[in-house]
């Protein structure tokens, strides 16, 4: 067994920096948007469960096949993709081809991409994002910094902190309000 | 079955819970079982996590000199806005550019020897004091700055630049800077954080998923071991930097735990031989080197027997 610490930083350093393509790669070969994220994460977990027992030697390739072979399994059992496009995936090519890791961002180019990613949220949450990130401000100063309930600014972040982490991995940005829904709330402890 | 969205919004729920001050054990264990109960929360905490962390760059624009590009979104609130590090000159940006383009690689080893103090400036205007006896690499480029503290103690005033991260390593622990003044003592597995100014994120990362903690001012955090535990007191971790005078400051402490503080600053080593000597409670300022005051003072103050011979001191009562 790979130790936890080991494999969050393999997570890390090779796997989470191909989260882009990985997406473009989900993307360009499942016809419904919607399942994006879920075969996204179905994928990790595969992943994360044959590096705890090994940690694969190259990233880059194993993550390929592991895309692949998950898409191909979901597209037989749900019988909604034709038998030509699972053929498709089969002939995708070589490894290093089908998932093309974006150049890494400089310091610089995160800073501006963070702050494009602010100006994609709506202005509340945007505030409140900035005063934690950039003041350094508790849920519970932001709180009364602002006037507003802890709830609510809690809430905002959620919503903030998750079309962030969205926009500086290379999607859309876009705060996903549907799944606010079925939130499991955490205890606070005040 | 939950879908992969609302696992990510739980992941950041717990993600922000996490950064909180009241953060508590009891809260690690939660979380610890939430992460347990299923690899894809893990996972999602972790993506969460990772592109949190890049959000940080943020922390830029509280320098006065980089330019934003956020729209400002004060009215909303309808409270006044951010001040006046927000406030942007145009003719400031080329500044701040150039600046960025000066990272020079540094990367030096400092040593001090037994009793003895140093300062050293790094490049990007951090001062780092070192304490008796310690060893620490430090390394300064365009993307990071990095100290490893192998042995021995030093204090930090960290120059602003949070698209620098600062970050010390001291053995299994982490201590990121978010903008500050602290010291880090480290004398094998037991790492301690003295917070003067500003906030500091202790990552234990022996523990698994890695523990976070943010201490502020005034505040203590020893870790040793699986043990993480932090106190409260300005006076206290006022005293715990009174080396940088070269005093040592013992708040009531005992005579062993006062003798091994001693025997950091000095070759001559004081050994307590006598239990009934090693309960006596020690209180006052002393000249860090000046062992042969603190001896007297155990002699005439404290009625207690000082034999030396070579560079070993006995006590007994």
């Amino acid at each position: 067994m790979i130790d936890e610490a080991i494999l969050k930083n393999w997570f890390f350093t090779e796997i989470f920096p191909l989260d882009a393509a990985l997406t473009r790669f989900i993307r360009r070969n499942w016809r419904n948007e919607a399942d994006v994220a879920d075969l996204r994460q179905d994928i990790y977990a595969r992943i994360y469960a044959s590096a705890s027992e090994r940690l694969p030697l190259q990233a880059k390739p194993f993550l390929y096949i592991t895309a692949r072979n998950h898409l191909i399994n979901c597209a037989k059992r749900a019988k909604i993709v034709s038998f030509e496009h699972v053929a498709d995936l089969d002939s995708l090519g070589f490894p290093h081809d089908a998932i093309t890791p974006d150049r890494q961002l400089t310091a610089r180019e995160e800073l501006y991409r963070a702050q494009e990613g602010l100006n994609r949220l709506p202005p509340r949450c945007r505030e409140v994002v900035m005063l934690r990130k950039i003041e350094g401000l508790s849920t519970r100063e932001t709180s009364e910094r602002l006037g507003v309930g802890i709830d609510t600014i809690e809430q905002q972040l959620v919503h903030g902190m998750r079309a962030l982490v969205d926009f500086m991995l290379g999607g859309s940005g876009k705060i996903r309000r549907k799944a606010a829904k079925s939130r499991v709330s955490i205890k606070r402890k005040l | 079955m939950k879908s992969a969205l609302s696992r990510e919004h739980t992941a950041a729920a717990w993600l922000l819970r996490r950064e909180e001050d009241g953060w508590s054990a009891g809260d690690g264990a939660q979380l610890e079982a939430w992460l347990d109960a299923d690899p894809r929360n893990r996972i999602a905490f972790y993506r969460m996590q990772f592109g949190w962390q890049k959000v940080d760059r943020l922390a830029a624009l509280r320098e006065p000199g980089v330019p934003t590009r956020v729209h400002s979104s004060r009215r909303w609130w309808g409270r006044r806005g951010f001040g006046p590090g927000f406030a942007i000159a145009a003719s400031l940006a080329l500044g701040a550019i150039i600046v960025w383009q000066l990272g020079l690689l540094e990367r030096h080893t400092y040593t001090t020897a037994v009793g003895a103090r140093s300062e050293v400036p790094l490049a990007d205007g951090t001062k780092i004091e070192l304490n008796t006896d310690t060893r620490l690499r430090a390394e300064v480029n365009a993307n990071s700055r990095t100290v490893w503290l192998e042995n021995g103690e030093a204090y930090f005033d960290v120059a602003h630049d949070a698209t620098r991260p600062f970050v010390v390593h001291g053995g299994t622990r982490d201590i990121t800077v978010l903008g500050t003044k602290f010291s880090v003592r480290r004398e094998g597995d037991r790492v301690e954080v003295v917070v003067v100014e500003g906030r500091v994120r202790v990552d234990d990362l022996s523990a698994s998923p890695d523990r976070t903690m943010v201490i502020t001012r005034g505040d203590i955090a020893v870790s040793q071991g699986v043990v993480l535990k932090v106190t409260h007191s300005e006076e206290h971790a006022v005293d715990e930097l009174s080396w940088r005078r070269g005093m040592l400051t013992f708040n009531e402490m005992t005579l062993v735990d006062a003798a091994a503080e001693f025997n950091r600053y000095n070759h001559k080593q004081l050994v307590v031989v006598d239990p009934r000597a090693a309960g006596v409670h020690i209180g006052g300022s002393f000249d860090a080197t000046n062992v042969e005051a603190f001896v007297r003072l155990l002699r005439q103050g404290f009625g207690l027997t000082v034999e030396e011979e070579g560079n070993v001191i006995r006590i007994s009562r």
